[in-house]
């Protein structure tokens, strides 16, 4: 009976860990993938390789459950998210085997290292989303007309049909080559690759950029899990727990998103995320055997490097959101 | 007829999907503990997720049938786990279909190469 109740116990305890990663995922946009593991192999033990498998088919659930309401409100652009998967997927397939050829060569550390820095570098398009609302109209290229990039929607905040076309369709697959390689390889959905291909690459507007990668990352995700299981990396256990605990995370986050958009307390989430990302950083360097750094010391260097680097992500954006204001009164 | 809505289509696979799999997930974790173990595991290892002794190189996906049949709990989280996999390849497969019917042909031709890298995942690596 005791048993019984601490099996439940660690099975609540992860859907909770599950449910914060979702929560942070879908309030800042990155996904819960990019919170989960860092959550499950810095403070649950959990060994990396399992963390990875858990997250990736956690990803799944967490997409197709924000992509339901993006597809049917039309905002999602599925013709586009279906092409672009040919790279994605390719990808994803490349990463997936990539993480098991390190994990053969027991180079597990350098995964850490790696999912740090793709954390921290995430946090970039994420915080400086809140700038930009549509982006500057470029004339349709050959790829626009080849792909048909062109669509519309509506969007409730600016009270209009909103028409915009895509255009360096080419480039924007070859970005999305590697967000499928760093989902396989890292088990997350990396949303934050996927949004660069399409804003920066293929200039489609955030609304469709945000919603159409989160409908690809699903797709992703289950050419990655499917390859997982069959190396092992999935425990069903972990797996159950974290897919629901996410599931509920970010349906909430979802939620309370509509009234948190552009508040201060989105900085709170992103300091966290920082920390995240540096503390994978200091977890790696450690287990690699070169350089020992105790876990106090470790959790220190993080707090004290986030708090640096989000301060000065903070003052940055204030200032540049001012000259922006002022540029648009002169 | 009604107008064939693939968006609307998309929309409910994507969220029947979720709710089966969490369905299965809970009747797995439910059969568990009740049982306190399954496919001669006990709980206590299962639970273990600080070692990989109950992964899912173990769980062949050809075995779930019989698995469900026997009520064994890995086996109803691996069809949990399993379903989550097959949703985005419901939606591919819609999508291609819906092209095919526009006679977007290449569309159809790009989706059929998503679904293909996607099954060949699924049933070949």
């Amino acid at each position: 009976m005791l048993g019984l109740i601490g099996v439940l116990l660690s099975f609540i305890s992860i859907v909770i860990a599950g449910f914060f990663a979702g929560f942070i995922g879908s309030v800042t946009g990155l996904g819960g993938g990019t919170v989960l593991v860092p959550l499950l192999t810095l403070f649950f033990g959990v060994p990396i390789i399992l963390a990875t498998g858990a997250s990736l088919i956690s990803t799944i659930a967490t997409s197709a459950g924000s992509a339901s309401a993006f597809t049917k409100r039309k905002i999602a652009n599925i013709k586009i998210g279906i092409g672009l998967e040919m790279a994605t997927t390719i990808g994803a397939v490349v990463g997936s085997f990539t993480l098991y050829f390190i994990d053969k060569a027991n180079l597990l550390w350098v995964i850490f290292v790696l999912f740090g820095t793709v954390l921290l570098f995430s946090l970039v398009p994420t915080i400086k989303r809140s700038l930009v609302e549509l982006p500057k109209q470029i004339p349709p290229d050959r790829s626009s007309e080849i792909f048909q990039l062109k669509g519309q929607y509506y969007d409730p905040r600016l009270k209009r049909v909103v028409d915009y076309c895509g255009v360096r369709w080419y480039y924007g697959e070859f970005v999305m080559f590697f967000a499928g390689f760093i989902s396989g390889l890292l088990g997350i959905g990396s949303g934050a690759l996927k949004v660069m291909g399409m804003d920066w690459a293929m200039n489609l507007p955030m609304k469709v950029t945000t919603t159409t990668s989160n409908f690809m990352i699903g797709i992703t995700a289950a050419t990655g899990s499917s390859i997982y299981w069959k190396l092992g990396y999935i425990q069903p256990f972990i797996a159950s727990a974290t897919a629901i605990g996410v599931v509920l995370g970010s349906y909430f986050g979802a939620k309370l998103l509509m009234r948190l958009t552009n508040k201060e307390i989105r900085w709170l989430f992103f300091t966290i995320l920082s920390f995240l990302g540096w503390a994978m950083i200091f977890r790696g360097i450690s287990n690699s055997s070169y350089i020992s750094i105790s876990y106090i010391l470790q959790n220190l260097y993080s707090v004290f490097l986030s708090i640096i680097l989000i301060s000065i992500a903070y003052y940055w954006l204030k200032r540049s959101r001012g000259a922006a204001r002022n540029e648009k009164m002169g | 007829m009604k107008k064939w809505d693939s968006d609307i289509v998309t929309s409910i696979i994507l969220r029947i999907g979720v709710v089966l799999s969490v369905a299965f997930i809970l009747t797995g974790l439910g059969l568990l503990l009740v049982r306190n173990g399954s496919d001669g595991y006990t709980l206590q290892q299962i639970s273990d997720f600080t070692s990989n002794q109950v992964t899912s190189s173990s769980l062949l996906p050809g075995n779930i049938f019989y698995g469900i049949l026997r009520l064994d709990g890995l086996y109803f989280i691996s069809m949990g786990l399993w379903t989550l996999i097959f949703t985005p390849v419901t939606v591919v497969f819609v999508a291609l279909f819906d092209f095919v019917r526009e006679g977007n042909g290449r569309y159809v031709l790009m989706s059929a190469i998503v679904l293909t890298t996607l099954l060949f995942a699924i049933f070949i690596l």
